[in-house]
C-alpha cells in the first residue's frame, strides 16, 4: 500500500527479485566472492588481531545476526521494529536460566532460547502486524520496553541484579572459552545465517515480500496472504535475535535488563541502516562498523572531554543514523554499487529501450495475425463451457451516505466475456474491488466457483479470492514498480508455485521451481508483447504497456475467472486490437472474462454479453445488441428529453453528451467505432493516459497520508 | 478515599506533562504526517538549559523563559537541517531520521551534563493541604502552564492568519497550497510549536520528574500514547489522553507495583493501537484502504 516513495529507502532490496538470467548469474557470482573473503576474513582475524579487538568482533558477530534480521524485516517487508533488543533479551535469558539454574548444556539452550524468541514474536506479533508505518514503530518500541519491565521486577529472573555466572559455551564436553574460539563459532553461525538469508530474499518468498512492499493490494489479489507472509519475516528476524542472546548470555557472562534496552535497539537498527536495508551483506558490514565505531569512540572521547562519562559512543550512533537517512539512504551495499559502477536502479533505467507502445504493439499484431481464436491456455480441470463461474447476488457497497455499488445481480460463466459498462462514477471499480474481496460488501454475496467468498457477515481477503481462482487488473495501476516486467509477472505465478521459507532458503530444493517461474514470467511477457522490455524496470514503462503488464501478471496465476478493470485505457489501437484478440483465445481457452469498460461501445465491440452499471444500479443485462437498444441505457448516458439542463450532445464526434467523461470517452470512442483511423489513436492514448494518470496520483497522495 | 485523591491528583499533574508532550505530536504530525522521536528530547533539552541558567544566577522566570525560546529555535534548526532534506520520504524513514536525532540529543545531554539526574527547585515550596488531600504546588503549576500552553495554541490557531494557515496546511494540503500557503514554512511552524510546547513540559516538569539525560525517552513515548487517544490529530484529545495515562499510571504504581508502572504506557498503546487505531476520542469512519 504503500506509495512511490517508500521504493526510495530499500537500497536494491527489490533488485534481489528476479531479474534477467544475466543479472542473476553476475550477482551469483559476486555473492560467492564476497562470501569467499568473508570467510578469509574470519578465519585469520583472530589470528592477527589482539585479545581486546578480537573481543570487539565477537561482538560484531553477535549483533550481526541480529541486524540481520532487522535488515530483512525492514528492507524486504518494509517494516521497522524498534524492539529487537526485546527478542535479543527473551534469547539471553532463556539461555541464561536454562545453563545456570538447569544444568543443560550450551547447544539445547540455544535451540530452547530461539523456540522461546520465536514463541514470542508470534504471541506479538499476531496483534501488532495489522498495524502499519509508525504506530507498528511504537508498538515494536512498547515491547521492548515491555521486555525490559518484566526483566526487571521478575524476581525469577534476578530482578535488578540480572542473571550471572553465565558459563562459556560448552557441549560436547568441551568448553570453548578463548576469544578466538568464541569468535570462530559466532561467525560460522553469522555465515551460515547470511547464506540462508541471501537466498530466502533471491526466491519466492523474497519476490513476494518486494511486490507487499510495492502495492499490497495487487499482492494480495495474486494470491500472497501479506498478512502470514510479514509473520513469518518478523518470526525469523525475532528467531536470528534469539540467537544472537545467546551469543550474549555466553559472552558477557551476565544478563539483565540492559539487553532489552532501547538504546541497544537503536544500535541493530543503526547497524541495518548504515549497512543497507534489504541487503544481507549491509548488516554484516554495518555491525562490523557500528561496533568498530563504538569501540573507538569509547577510546576517543575522553581523552577529547575529560570528565566525560556514560555512554559516549551513543552521540557518534546518532550524527551517523541521521547522516545516512540524509546522505547514503541505501547504506554502504549501495555505494558501493555506485562506486564499482554495478548497476544501481539507475543504470537499468538508462538503458530502457524505448519503443513507443504504438510500434511494439506492432510487432504482436503481426504475431497474432493468422492465429484466428485459437485457445489459449486451456487448463486440465477447468469447469465445462456455460458454467457459473462468478455470481454476485444483491450486491451492495455503501460509503458512508453513498450507495457506490446498490443491489447489483451478476453472473459470469466460463467461456464467455462480460462487459461491464457505465458512466464514470457508476461504481464499476467499487464493484471490482468487491468482487476481487479488496472491499467487504455492505450487503449481498459474491460465489466464486459455487463458494461463497465475501458477504457483509464473511468479509473477505482478497488473497483467498485469488486463490479461488479469480485474478485482476487495476483502473488505477498498482504495478510493482521496484521490480522487472519479468519479476512482476513472476509474482504473478505466486499461487501455481510452493517454494516456502524453509524450501527457500535452502535455495536448491526450489531451484528448479524458480527457473520455470522465471521461464514462463518471460512467456507470458512475450505473449503481450513486453519481450523487449522483460529485463526492464517496470515502472520505467509507459502507461499502456504497464497496463499489458498487469495483464500478463494476472494472466500468470492461470486463473478461470479474469477480472479487468477498464483494461483498454491507455492502450494504442494497435495493442488494444491485440489485447482483444488475446482475450478472445483465452476465452476460447475456457476462461470467464468480466471486464469494465466506460464507454458503451468499446465495451460492447468484444464483448458476448453486457451488464451496464448506473448510479449503483445494474439497469440493463444482455447480448450488446439488445444494451444498445434499452431506453433505460440510452437515458443514462445520453440523457432524456427532460434534462435540458445538460449540455447538448457533442455532435462531432457522436458519441457521448457526458461532459464529465469526454476526454477518454470520446477519443476512445472514435477509436473503438471506425476501423483504427489514422490520429484517432494517438489522442486516444494521450487522453486515456492523462486522465487516468491523475487519478493515480491522487491515489498516491491518499496513500501516503494514510 | 484519601489515598485514591492523592493518587488522582498526582496522576493528573503527571499527565498533564504527557498531555503536553503529546500536543507537538499533534502539531508535527497533523502538518507533516511524521512522528518525531525527539519530541521528549525538547522537554530534557529545555530542562537542562533552565538548570544551567539558573545555575549561572538567572532569576527562576527568566531561565524558563529563555529555555522555551531555546528550545523553539532548535526545534526549528532542527526541521531544517535535519527533516527538510530529506522531505517526501516514507513513514519508516523519518521514524529513523528523528530517532537519530533524538540519540544525538540524548548524547550530546550526557556528555555535558553528565549521568546524574538534576532538577529545578519547585516554583513554589511547601505543600497545600486541600481537605486532607496533600497536594503539591509544583502540581498545581504543571496543570496551569498546560492549560495556558493549551489555551494559547488553540487561540492562535483559531484567531491568527498564520494560524488558519497552519489549520489549513493540516486539513488540506493541496488547497493549502493552492491557496499561496507554503507547506515547508507551515512545516518549521509545526516543529517550532512542537518545540515550545515540549519545553514547557520539560520546565514545570522537572522539579518533579527531574531532569536526565534519557527522561525524553519515557516523556516521549507517554506524549505518543496520549496523542495516539485521539488518533494524533486532536489537540484537546492529547491532553484528555495524557491526563488519562497519568492518573491510571498513578493508580497502577499506588495499587499494584510501583515497578510496573512504565509498562502501563505500553500496554495502553499497544491495546490502543490495535483496538482502535482512530483514537479513544477519536472519530471511527470506515477508511477504505484502496
Amino acid at each position: 500500500m504503500s506509495a512511490e516513495p517508500a521504493v526510495a529507502e530499500r537500497a536494491d532490496a527489490a533488485a534481489m527479485a528476479v531479474e534477467g538470467p544475466g543479472a542473476g548469474r553476475r550477482r551469483a557470482r559476486r555473492d560467492l566472492v564476497g562470501l569467499a573473503v568473508l570467510i578469509a576474513a574470519v578465519v585469520v582475524f583472530p589470528l592477527v588481531a589482539e585479545g581486546q579487538v578480537v573481543f570487539v568482533g565477537v561482538f560484531a558477530g553477535m549483533f550481526a545476526l541480529a541486524a540481520l534480521g532487522l535488515s530483512l524485516l525492514m528492507g524486504l517487508a518494509g517494516q521497522i521494529s524498534l524492539g529487537q533488543a526485546g527478542f535479543l533479551a527473551i534469547g539471553a535469558y532463556t539461555s541464561a536460566v536454562l545453563t545456570t539454574r538447569y544444568e543443560v548444556n550450551s547447544l539445547l539452550a540455544a535451540v530452547v532460547a530461539v523456540a522461546v524468541a520465536v514463541a514470542a514474536a508470534f504471541a506479538v506479533g499476531i496483534p501488532i502486524l495489522r498495524l502499519r508505518g509508525h504506530y507498528l514503530a511504537l508498538a515494536t518500541l512498547g515491547f521492548g520496553i515491555i521486555v525490559a519491565v518484566v526483566a526487571n521486577q521478575w524476581e525469577f529472573l534476578g530482578g535488578q541484579s540480572g542473571i550471572f555466572g553465565i558459563g562459556d559455551v560448552a557441549f560436547n564436553g568441551r568448553t570453548y572459552d578463548e576469544p578466538g574460539e568464541q569468535f570462530y563459532l559466532l561467525w560460522a553461525t553469522v555465515i551460515v545465517a547470511l547464506v540462508l538469508a541471501r537466498n530466502l530474499a533471491r526466491g519466492r518468498v523474497g519476490r513476494a515480500l518486494g511486490a507487499v512492499h510495492d502495492s499490497e493490494v495487487a499482492a494480495e489479489t495474486l494470491g500472497i496472504d501479506t498478512f502470514r507472509l510479514r509473520l513469518q519475516v518478523f518470526v525469523l528476524s525475532a528467531a536470528l535475535a534469539g540467537i544472537a542472546g545467546t551469543g550474549y548470555a555466553h559472552v558477557v557472562g551476565v544478563v539483565n535488563a540492559q539487553s532489552a534496552s532501547f538504546q541497544l535497539s537503536v544500535e541493530l537498527l543503526l547497524m541495518a541502516v548504515v549497512g543497507g536495508l534489504g541487503s544481507v551483506w549491509g548488516a554484516i558490514l554495518g555491525a562490523v562498523f557500528v561496533e568498530g565505531l563504538g569501540e573507538a569512540l569509547t577510546t576517543f572521547i575522553p581523552r577529547v572531554i575529560p570528565g566525560a562519562s556514560g555512554e559516549y559512543q551513543l552521540i557518534g550512533f546518532g550524527l551517523l543514523l541521521t547522516l545516512s537517512v540524509i546522505f547514503l539512504p541505501g547504506g554502504f551495499v549501495q555505494a558501493g554499487r555506485r562506486l564499482s559502477g554495478l548497476g544501481g536502479r539507475r543504470s537499468a533505467g538508462a538503458t530502457v529501450p524505448g519503443p513507443g507502445p504504438a510500434s511494439s504493439g506492432g510487432a504482436v499484431a503481426v504475431r497474432e495475425q493468422g492465429a484466428a481464436v485459437e485457445p489459449l491456455l486451456p487448463r486440465e480441470g477447468r469447469p465445462p463451457p456455460g458454467t457459473v463461474v462468478l455470481r454476485v447476488t444483491g450486491l451492495e457497497r455503501h460509503f458512508g451516505g453513498v450507495r457506490a455499488v446498490d443491489g447489483v445481480d451478476l453472473e459470469v460463466r466460463t467461456g464467455e466475456i462480460v462487459a461491464l459498462i457505465g458512466p464514470n462514477g457508476a461504481g464499476k471499480t467499487t464493484l471490482f474491488n468487491v468482487v476481487s474481496g479488496v472491499l467487504p460488501p455492505t450487503a449481498g454475496t459474491v460465489e466464486v466457483g459455487g463458494r461463497p467468498v465475501s458477504s457483509a457477515a464473511r468479509p473477505p481477503r482478497p488473497h483467498t479470492v485469488a486463490a479461488a481462482g479469480a485474478a485482476r487488473t487495476f483502473q488505477n495501476l498498482q504495478i510493482f514498480t521496484s521490480m522487472t516486467v519479468a519479476g512482476n509477472v513472476a509474482v504473478g505465478r505466486h499461487l501455481r508455485s510452493r517454494g516456502g521459507i524453509v524450501a527457500g532458503a535452502l535455495a536448491f530444493p526450489a531451484r528448479r521451481e524458480e527457473r520455470a517461474i522465471d521461464a514462463e514470467a518471460r512467456r507470458l511477457a512475450g505473449l503481450l508483447g513486453l519481450d523487449d522490455v522483460v529485463d526492464t524496470r517496470a515502472a520505467d514503462l509507459p502507461f499502456g504497456r504497464q497496463r499489458l503488464v498487469e495483464v500478463a501478471r494476472a494472466l500468470a496465476a492461470e486463473p478461470d475467472r479474469l477480472l479487468l478493470d477498464e483494461p483498454m485505457a491507455g492502450l494504442a489501437a494497435a495493442e488494444r486490437a491485440d489485447l482483444a484478440h488475446l482475450l478472445r483465445r483465452r476465452r476460447a481457452g475456457g476462461m470467464a472474462i468480466l471486464r469494465g469498460e466506460h464507454d458503451m461501445e468499446a465495451g460492447m465491440a468484444r464483448a458476448d454479453r453486457g451488464g451496464v452499471l448506473d448510479d449503483g444500479h445494474r439497469i440493463a443485462l444482455g447480448p450488446p445488441s439488445a444494451i444498445a437498444d434499452d431506453p433505460a441505457v440510452i437515458a443514462a448516458y445520453l440523457g432524456t428529453d427532460d434534462d435540458t439542463a445538460l449540455p447538448p450532445p457533442r455532435t462531432a464526434s457522436g458519441t457521448t453528451a457526458d461532459g464529465t467523461t469526454a476526454g477518454g470517452a470520446t477519443a476512445a470512442g472514435a477509436t473503438a467505432a471506425g476501423p483504427a483511423p489514422g490520429g484517432a489513436p494517438a489522442g486516444g492514448t494521450t487522453a486515456g493516459g492523462a486522465t487516468a494518470a491523475g487519478e493515480a496520483d491522487r491515489r498516491g497522495d491518499g496513500g501516503g497520508r494514510a | 478515599m484519601i489515598d485514591l485523591l492523592q493518587l488522582v491528583v498526582a496522576g493528573l499533574s503527571t499527565g498533564a506533562a504527557y498531555g503536553l508532550v503529546g500536543v507537538g505530536f499533534v502539531a508535527i504530525h497533523s502538518v507533516t504526517g511524521i512522528i518525531n522521536l525527539a519530541q521528549g528530547e525538547f522537554a530534557m533539552v529545555a530542562g537542562f538549559v533552565a538548570i544551567a541558567l539558573l545555575g549561572a544566577g538567572f532569576p527562576l522566570a527568566a531561565a524558563a523563559v529563555a529555555a522555551v525560546v531555546t528550545v523553539a529555535v532548535l526545534a526549528g534548526v532542527i526541521e531544517r537541517v535535519a527533516v527538510a532534506p530529506a522531505a517526501g520520504s516514507s513513514a519508516v524513514v523519518y521514524i529513523m531520521l528523528t530517532l537519530g536525532v533524538s540519540t544525538t540529543l540524548k548524547a550530546t545531554a550526557l556528555l555535558v551534563a553528565g549521568p546524574q539526574p538534576r532538577a529545578l527547585p519547585a516554583f513554589t515550596p511547601g505543600v497545600l493541604d486541600l481537605g486532607g488531600v496533600q497536594v503539591r504546588p509544583q502540581d498545581l503549576w504543571i496543570l496551569v502552564a498546560t492549560v495556558i500552553a493549551a489555551a494559547a495554541l488553540y487561540v492562535f490557531l483559531e484567531r491568527t492568519t498564520t494560524g488558519r494557515a497552519f489549520r489549513a496546511c493540516a486539513e488540506q494540503p493541496v488547497a493549502a497550497r493552492l491557496v499561496g500557503i507554503s507547506p515547508s514554512r507551515m512545516s518549521t511552524l509545526s516543529w517550532v510549536l512542537a518545540g515550545i510546547v515540549g519545553a514547557v513540559a520539560g520546565v514545570v516538569s522537572s522539579p518533579v520528574f527531574q531532569t536526565d539525560w534519557n527522561i525524553g525517552l519515557f516523556l516521549g513515548l507517554k506524549g505518543f500514547v496520549a496523542a495516539s487517544m485521539g488518533g494524533l490529530a486532536s489537540i484537546p484529545a492529547a491532553i484528555l489522553g495524557g491526563l488519562l495515562l497519568g492518573v491510571v499510571e498513578r493508580l497502577v504504581a499506588g495499587y499494584i507495583s510501583s515497578g510496573l508502572q512504565d509498562a502501563v504506557a505500553f500496554f495502553l498503546l499497544i491495546i490502543l493501537l490495535v483496538a482502535r487505531p482512530s483514537g479513544v476520542f477519536g472519530r471511527t469512519g470506515a477508511v477504505a484502504r484502496v
